[in-house]
């Protein structure tokens, strides 16, 4: 649905992106992680048609984004902004008529009235927007990011500032939007958050570092781990594994840890092993380390790849 | 137009609320209003004196009756009808002033609340931008003017000397105050809505775009002194002059108005 391809974009002599390519499609969401300056608020601006790339295309729907096409590709597309934005002294349902008409739509009055509902704000709709809570601000502006029906959806860092609560419905709204068939591109710093709904990850820090599946990246950086509870002494079972050629096993009393990444068997062949071997198990977990460590251990990478002497 | 329609309805809800911004345009439409009748009629009164005794006013006071529309009027009544002819300009740039304040804020004040950045990420173009901005600012100017140009016309039939009030009624009265008032208006709330586009601070776009009223001003003092005549054609060639700068300011301010350093450099 939407394409960035070799995207850089260049403010004086700094790179504030660097060759950034990548694709987003229907239902997916993609978390842009990385570092404060590390390019995510330009990227999203790029993909509006804000601002052009030095070099490289925006593609929507296979159409390349330019001078010609930005405002009607940007039909496509709803941009939610790090900050609401919103007309303090407007009320919410005049906040979304302007955009409404803004949007050039069809009977807006019918659409805002539409949004009031699909995002539960019809009890506020006569408050001005300075009387609303962070979170309130935020789901307003969402319903005004969505007023015109985008496909894609662009969002930054859309739960920064808001209680638990707010931040708990956005994610849920945003899941929505992805269940309806939404391509959805978010910036955050909530590593938790992208845990809980990215359906991929990039890690940018200038230049793309990784893109791939949270799974998938912890998968290649830490293997896939699997934790087994026994009941009684772990070690007795130890050479049952070895014997079906698992050498990596950590015993810690009754709990195993096992790295299965670069082993012939899986999951289900190491609990039959066990369950030959006498096991009572009591508990089987993917063991997984915190999305935290992937994304620090990932730039950790990238800076001392900078800093390694060339050949 | 009606994305421009939009913004302006989105400016005018959000002038209602905040009805502090319309004191200055308020304040110096009032000074205008009231201070030509306090040297043409109120002095005189308190004194005891009228204008037509001193011997300057009545050569102008001469001059003045020479005109077609002013022959009828007595000596009194035509200086009294100089006067006020004299400072309709004043009257007409009063509004202007008072508006700066609120073109000057257009752009910068966007940008300070945040709120342009998903203003542009509508489909609305730099043109509909700039000209909703400058006309939120100059429709109320010009309502502003309208009223007290029929406060200044029912004052002048109220209290000046039986006739008076038909001058502001001349080609050239009405002139200044639908003509030339509100093309010198949209000049310099263009000017200010530019410089709005282009600074971090509303202060200096009021203080750049109030440069336009210094011409306008001087426009007046020439008058005052004698040594210029605003006559119906020379009210036209400024017009012509002004709907040209008009149009050279847009441009300008289309080209000058960088969504991408507006977004990218302003913090």
């Amino acid at each position: 649905m939407i394409r960035a391809d070799h995207l850089t974009r260049k403010f004086g002599a700094r790179v504030a992106v660097e060759d950034l390519s990548l694709d987003v499609q229907r239902g997916e969401i993609l978390a842009l992680l990385g570092p404060n300056g590390a390019g995510k608020t330009t990227t999203l601006r790029m993909l509006t048609g804000l601002i052009a790339p030095t070099s490289g295309t925006v593609w929507v729907h296979g159409e390349a984004m330019d001078r010609s096409t930005a405002a009607r590709l940007r039909g496509h597309i709803g941009l939610l902004t790090e900050a609401p934005g919103l007309w303090e002294r407007l009320t919410v349902r005049e906040n979304l008529l302007v955009y409404a008409r803004l949007q050039g739509l069809d009977a807006p009055a019918t659409r805002v009235e539409r949004a009031l509902d699909l995002f539960e704000i019809r009890d506020r709709a006569r408050d001005l927007a300075a009387e609303l809570s962070k979170g309130l601000k935020q789901r307003v502006a969402l319903a005004r990011t969505l007023l015109h029906n985008p496909d894609i959806l662009l969002l930054d860092e859309p739960t920064s500032g808001l209680d638990p609560e707010s931040a708990r419905d956005v994610r849920e709204l945003i899941v929505r939007l992805r269940e309806d068939g939404r391509a959805v591109v978010l910036s955050t710093h909530h590593l938790d958050e992208v845990d809980r709904i990215a359906t991929r990850v990039a890690v940018l820090s200038t230049r793309l570092i990784a893109a791939d599946t949270p799974a998938a990246l912890r998968g290649q950086l830490f293997g896939i781990r699997v934790r087994i509870t026994i009941a009684g002494e772990a070690q007795r079972y130890v050479s049952a594994l070895e014997r079906i050629g698992i050498r990596n096993v950590h015993v810690d009393e009754k709990v195993m840890s096992i790295d299965l990444s670069q082993m012939p068997v899986d999951t289900p062949a190491v609990v039959r092993a066990l369950v030959g071997a006498g096991a009572d198990i009591e508990a089987v977990t993917p063991e997984q380390p915190p999305l935290e460590d992937v994304y620090l251990r990932l730039l950790a990478e990238r800076v001392s790849a900078q800093h390694e002497p060339r050949a | 137009m009606k994305r421009i329609a939009a913004l302006i309805g989105k400016d005018f809800a959000d002038l209602r609320r905040h009805p502090g911004l319309f004191w200055p345009a308020g304040l110096t439409a009032t000074i205008a209003l009231v201070l030509p009748f306090v040297v043409a009629i109120a002095i005189p009164r308190i004194t005891g004196e009228l204008l037509s005794d001193s011997s300057d006013f009545q050569i102008a006071a001469e001059m003045y009756r020479s005109q077609s529309g002013a022959r009828d009027l007595d000596a009194e009544g035509a200086i009294q009808a100089w006067i006020l002819q004299q400072f309709l300009p004043l009257l007409v740039l009063a509004p202007i002033a008072g508006s700066m304040s609120i073109a000057a804020a257009s752009v910068v004040g966007e940008k300070q609340a945040r709120t342009l950045e998903p203003l542009l990420a509508t489909p609305i173009t730099t043109f509909e931008l700039l000209a909703a901005k400058v006309l939120g600012a100059l429709l109320p100017s010009i309502a502003l003017t309208f009223v007290c140009f029929g406060l200044y016309v029912g004052l002048a039939a109220a209290v000046a000397r039986a006739g008076v009030f038909w001058i502001l009624l001349a080609p050239r009265s009405l002139a200044v105050a639908f003509l030339l008032g509100p093309l010198a208006a949209l000049a310099a709330l263009q000017l200010a809505v530019c410089v709005s586009s282009r600074t971090n601070d509303a202060r200096s776009a009021q203080q750049i775009g109030a440069l336009v009223i210094l011409p306008l001003g001087g426009v007046l003092v020439a008058q005052l002194t004698g040594s210029f005549a605003l006559t119906v054609p020379v009210a036209l060639s400024i017009a012509a002059a002004l709907l040209l700068f008009d149009a050279v300011l847009m441009w300008i301010g289309i080209a000058l108005f960088d969504r991408e350093s507006i977004l990218t450099r302003w913090k």
